[in-house]
């Protein structure tokens, strides 16, 4: 199913609107006939410049870094204070108002009838009166690929928000706002054949929970990859990211344990902590000083009031925190680990197949060895284009969950188009190692291949870090191609990412926005402030010449005064792509005066043409 | 932000020197006396609001500036160490190891786990490569497998790739999702619905959403993990009333009433929360007794539909269709795309109103990414099926009822589940001379005490002991060729411990004849295995 350069009229449903200069369907510049692309440019951009590649790694020796988070000045403070204010004030006011005058409008948010609100309207204000105003920035409608575009569905309101009509047009965007890190958001490719061919032999469903007869033979060639992947003894997977976190770690944690959380983790983790019964304290996002008093406090203390120790202390951080970029600061929690004898989880679900030079998330990207960090826990929505989440770690501790947490007990397993996805995403990242003997050449190799034992001895015996996937551990009818056994492909990407996510971070920085994050980090936060800059922008950004569809989010996803956009980075990016949205960046950025950080400036174009020198740079020139 | 918080304080300072002067110079204007006077009466009037209003500015400040990683450093129970001491603390400190290693039953069990090798159905090919009967997997209508199911999936694959790749907040709203929540409330009748990515997470997502510290939750005994789950994360008062017994529930209904009244509490958002087929046991809710005591009593009614979606009704719509109550009665619908539908998620069905509400406070709703296209198509196209083809569920009911016929008088076997029910579970009975288990010997009628999640009378029974019979079972049957499976559940982790059973889920897909052939292989096991004890 691959197409050549000039075949994105395969993706015919959605191309409605042929436009061959926006550069969205189409490459500006027909590829060469020495270059041939397999990929369907609006879903993973041709971009043929080896230049335009580098290695996401942390260097050795060096403390881990991100930008500081900077104060705006305080003109913008003030006056971001005033405008809540002022929304909240007009909100008041038309309630007020409204309330006497437009009673049925309201009568939903009052008690009626001997019944009480369901939301009343004290809890609802925030969402009426401040996040309606802008709601034509969030929950937009989409069709097809979420892949380097993206087809919006076009839609207007005509009361303010309230009811959205589409128009039945639909816009092309480049889209830089999906967890498509790796590009494995695909109709097309390798990943999506294999995926077909499962549909067609499995259908769609798994038949249950995990223990009550919903286990497939791919549940356990999925789980004893997911191991190989991680460089861990073991592994479960689970059917949703959220759900491994909220049902896996009451699991881990009970009354009398102490979780320590990174004030800024995930609402999934946050719902699991709370599941769990455990004791809960928080520290300042990634303050590794914080983290060390909160221990030596938690330690000498013990339980609340009875002081006796803690049965066991579970730190859990982010790999790389989703709003913020930055990255947890894996070596010095190492050391403190060492010396405070807690256990480590590791959220992983953005950082995983984004960061490191082997796509192994965090510890790759930083060198510590996964095994030393007790859960490593994931998600398969972001990099790998599929759905769910995994937990690898020791085999005694993953049994334990399995039989413990709540997901193989009672929550549906995973389906198998999803597992197949799963497997054919990570087996291209991992490469593929055939069979000593010339593939396909023995009957009994499809026979060897199909044994699930078998596939967990050949795991077992090659314990290189990171390994590659032995052709036996995956299913027998999965169709290989050749750039998924050579692992070429899953390097492409990864090259691909590792360059967009520096170039656009550092060409921001040069551009003078305040970001936050790490420079390898694919997840850019660009800081707004202000609660209206974000309509503004989002809207400036989605009516462009070329539309770029991004993420705006406030308070309460971040704390009140630091609203921001949010970029996600994707190896189907190229880098005139990227390009693109520096350019409308700068030009946004101007009028909505943005440009807020301190450090010398380049303008827009000097920086696109420097592109090479910038991302390569050990500090940013 | 220390340093602008620390500059703040400094504007606050001056800001209300300020104030003192400005107030001293206030008073000096002429006529300001006046207005002072005006907005003190006013204030007079409603001293209440301004209260509040004040209380309100002071904890906004408060939240502001309070950190929201401070410690209890200032708590009495704290005790004061040096650097010293704390070292020699943690040189102490000892944990647990992280996980307990599997017990060998433990691990038995989880060895016990069949794999099926291939896709799921009613005839799968299971690891030990025999092929058997299947009335352990959810398949209640049949879709799993359905050429036509397959055919739309694949479709949709190459249109839309595999994953939605964020959440639905963010571009992560496809037009399909769009279209099966619109064809999920018109085929129940709701105004509307809302799309979970998976059942389990749904309504423990969906009670929080609506219920809030000091709302007041009355929910069966019975109910599954689930909905526990969603209460505890609600944080709500919850009283209990005796399972699936209404006159139970509407004695809790007038207690907690005449509570109110009595602590003159204002009012409160209260909901009943129960199931349509019990999990635990496929007893079935008495759906128009239940929309009547609501009504009477100004309740919401939460309906977890995970087990009679698609499997009771004339065309599988669930318990509303079978009693032919309108869907719009039932506040939030829950139900399952993965059992009902055999594709994957949950929904909560709905007014505008409530389902627009989870969109923003649905929890595993907001944080998670929307459910894969192809597998949403499948689960219309599943809907599609089931209301074009009626013929599925009355071959779905004749074989729940050649189930029935064999094993309802069968010794050994207890069945509390519902006739009509497509999962049934089948409880140990004992032989009468050697009865392991308690029968509950008070004969006080008098009810149950809501405030605790424990009836009365619990029945007695030896958890481990039918647990492994059971098991005993489920093996014996799988050596005759039938694969069914133990109801499994977390023990400790449930609130009331559920009696162990055998839980079958009865498929159309399977001819009558298989399924009586199965029934009877189990039948037999159950003779087998607890005669054998005798
Ligand atoms: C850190 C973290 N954990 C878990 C999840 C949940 O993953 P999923 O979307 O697969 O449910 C997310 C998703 O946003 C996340 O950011």
């Amino acid at each position: 199913m691959s197409s050549s350069a000039t075949s994105s009229s395969e993706d015919t449903v959605l191309d409605e609107r042929q436009d061959f200069t926006d550069g969205l369907s189409y490459p500006r510049t027909p590829p060469t006939s020495s270059q041939v692309f397999t990929t369907v440019h609006s879903e993973f951009g041709h971009c043929g410049n080896e230049d335009y590649r580098y290695t996401s790694r942390h260097r050795a020796g060096t403390p881990y870094e991100s930008y500081p988070e900077q104060d705006p000045p305080y003109y913008i403070l003030l006056t971001t204070y005033i405008s809540y204010l002022l929304v909240i004030c007009l909100g008041h006011l038309r309630d007020f108002v409204g309330k006497r005058f437009r009673h049925v409008n309201y009568r939903h948010l009052l008690p009626w009838n001997g019944y009480a609100a369901l939301n009343s309207d004290f809890d609802s204000f925030y969402t009426r009166r401040l996040k309606l105003r802008i709601d034509d920035c969030f929950s937009h409608p989409v069709t097809g690929v979420p892949g380097r575009t993206i087809m919006l569905l076009d839609r207007y309101s005509t009361d303010y928000n309230k009811t959205m009509i589409p128009t039945g047009t639909r816009t092309r965007a480049l889209n830089i706002s999906s967890y498509n890190y790796l590009g494995f958001a695909q109709g097309n490719g390798p990943c999506a054949d294999a995926v077909e061919t499962s549909i067609e032999r499995y259908g769609v469903s798994s038949g249950g929970t995990r223990l009550e007869g919903g286990t497939l033979d791919l549940h356990q060639q999925a789980e004893a990859l997911v191991a190989r992947f991680m460089g861990t003894e073991d592994a479960l997977i689970s059917s949703m990211g959220f759900a491994t976190n909220s049902n896996i770690i009451p699991g881990l944690v009970n009354k009398g344990c102490l979780v320590i959380s990174d004030e800024l983790n995930h609402a999934s983790i946050r719902y699991g902590v709370r599941l769990s019964g455990a004791n809960v304290r928080m520290f300042k996002h990634n303050d590794m000083q914080a983290l060390e008093r909160l221990l030596r406090e938690v330690i000498s203390q013990g339980q609340p009031k009875t002081h006796r120790p803690w049965k066991k202390i579970l730190v859990i951080v982010e790999g790389l925190f989703s709003m913020e970029g930055t990255l947890a600061n894996l070596p010095v929690i190492m050391e403190l680990k060492k010396k405070y004898k807690f256990y480590l989880f590791v959220d992983e679900a953005h950082s995983v197949g984004a960061m490191g030079p082997h796509g192994r998330g965090v510890t790759d990207y930083f060198g510590v060895d996964p095994n030393s960090v007790d859960i490593l826990m994931g998600t398969f929505t972001k990099s790998f284009g599929a759905a769910g989440g995994y937990i690898a770690g020791k085999k005694a501790v993953i049994d334990r969950l399995r039989i413990q947490g709540h997901s193989f007990t009672y929550a549906e397993s995973m389906t198998p188009p999803v597992l197949t996805q799963v497997i054919a995403s990570m087996a291209s990242i991992m490469g593929i190692t055939m069979p000593a003997e010339k593939p396909h050449s023995s009957p009994s190799l499809a026979l060897l291949r199909s044994s699930s034992n078998e596939a967990t001895l050949a795991m077992s015996e090659a314990d290189i870090v990171p390994g590659t996937a032995p052709a036996s551990a995956l299913p027998s009818w999965m169709p290989l191609s050749p750039v998924m056994i050579d692992g070429s492909d899953g390097r492409h990407r990864l090259s691909r990412l590792a360059f967009n996510a520096r170039y656009l971070n550092r060409g921001l920085r040069k551009l003078g926005f305040i970001t936050y994050g790490n420079d390898d980090s694919p997840v850019v936060p660009l800081l707004l402030f202000h609660p209206g800059k974000m309509a503004v922008f989002s809207r400036m950004m989605r009516t462009r010449q070329i539309p770029i569809v991004v993420v705006v989010v406030a308070y309460p996803a971040t704390p009140l005064v630091t609203s921001r956009v949010r970029f996600c980075l994707s190896a189907s990016h190229t880098k005139e792509d990227i390009d693109i949205v520096l350019r409308a960046c700068d030009e946004v950025g101007e009028v909505l005066d943005l440009k807020q950080a301190p450090g010398e400036r380049w303008p827009v174009e000097e920086i696109i043409s420097r592109a090479v020198e910038i991302v390569r740079a050990p500090k940013m020139p | 932000m220390s340093s602008s918080l620390q500059s703040l304080e400094l504007l606050l300072a001056f800001l209300s020197r300020s104030y003192t002067t400005l107030e001293t110079n206030f008073y000096k204007i002429p006529g300001s006396a006046v207005v002072a006077r005006y907005v003190k009466s006013s204030h007079q009037n409603d001293p209440g609001r301004t209260l509040l209003e004040v209380i309100l500015i002071i904890f906004a400040i408060r939240t502001l500036l309070q950190s929201r990683t401070r410690g209890d450093q200032s708590g009495k129970h704290f005790i004061q160490f040096d650097e010293k001491e704390i070292d020699e603390l943690v040189e102490e400190w000892t944990p647990e190891p992280l996980a307990q290693p599997l017990t060998p039953q433990e691990q038995a069990d989880l060895a016990s786990v069949p794999v099926i090798v291939g896709p799921t159905g009613p005839k799968p090919k299971l690891a030990s490569g025999k092929t058997v009967i299947n009335l352990a997997s959810y398949n209640f209508t049949g879709l799993a497998g359905n050429e036509e199911i397959k055919a739309s999936a694949v479709d949709t694959l190459r249109k839309y790739g595999l994953g939605s790749c964020g959440p639905p907040g963010f571009y992560g709203t496809q037009d399909v999702h769009i279209q099966l929540e619109q064809d999920i409330a018109d085929f129940l009748g709701t105004e509307a619905a809302i799309l979970y990515s998976q059942a389990f997470a749904t309504i423990s997502s969906v009670i929080p959403a609506f219920g809030k510290r000091g709302d007041v939750i009355v929910a069966d005994r019975g109910v599954n993990f689930a909905i526990q789950k969603g209460l505890q994360i609600s944080r709500c008062t919850v009283r209990w009333y005796d399972h699936n017994d209404m006159e139970s529930l509407e004695h809790v209904l007038e207690t907690v009433e005449k509570e109110r009244k009595k602590r003159r509490a204002p009012l409160t958002r209260r909901f009943i929360v129960t199931e349509g087929i019990f999990d635990n046991d496929g007893a079935m809710a008495d759906l128009p007794k239940l929309v009547e005591l609501k009504k009477k009593y100004k309740y919401r009614l939460i309906l977890d539909e995970s087990i009679s979606f698609g499997s009771v009704g004339r065309t599988g719509r669930g318990l509303t269709e079978l009693y032919n109550v309108p869907a719009s009665e039932v506040d939030m619908l829950v139900g399952s795309c993965a059992t009902g539908l055999a594709s994957a998620g949950g929904f909560c069905a709905g007014s505008h109103i409530v389902v627009n509400h989870q969109r923003i406070n649905g929890t595993s709703f907001v944080f998670s990414a929307s459910m894969p296209a192809a597998l949403t198509v499948a689960a219309s196209e599943g809907i599609n099926i089931l209301r074009n083809t009626p013929s599925i569920l009355s071959t779905l009911q004749e074989n729940i009822r050649a189930v029935r016929a064999i094993l309802d008088r069968a010794e050994y076997i207890t069945i509390p589940s519902h006739p009509a029910s497509a999962t049934i579970h089948l409880q140990i009975r004992w032989p009468t001379l050697q009865v392991p288990m308690h029968a509950s010997n008070s004969s006080s009628n008098k009810p149950s005490n809501p405030l605790s999640v424990k009836p009365r009378d619990p029945p007695q029974f030896d958890v481990e002991l039918e647990e492994r019979v059971l098991q005993d079972i489920v093996e014996e049957a799988l050596s005759q060729g039938v694969m069914v499976t133990r109801a499994k559940r977390l023990r400790g982790q449930e609130l009331v411990e559920v009696r162990p059973s055998i839980r079958l889920a009865v498929t159309a897909a399977l001819s009558r004849k298989d399924c009586e052939k199965a029934a009877s292989v189990v039948k037999a096991a159950f003779a087998k295995v607890v005669g054998r004890r005798r």
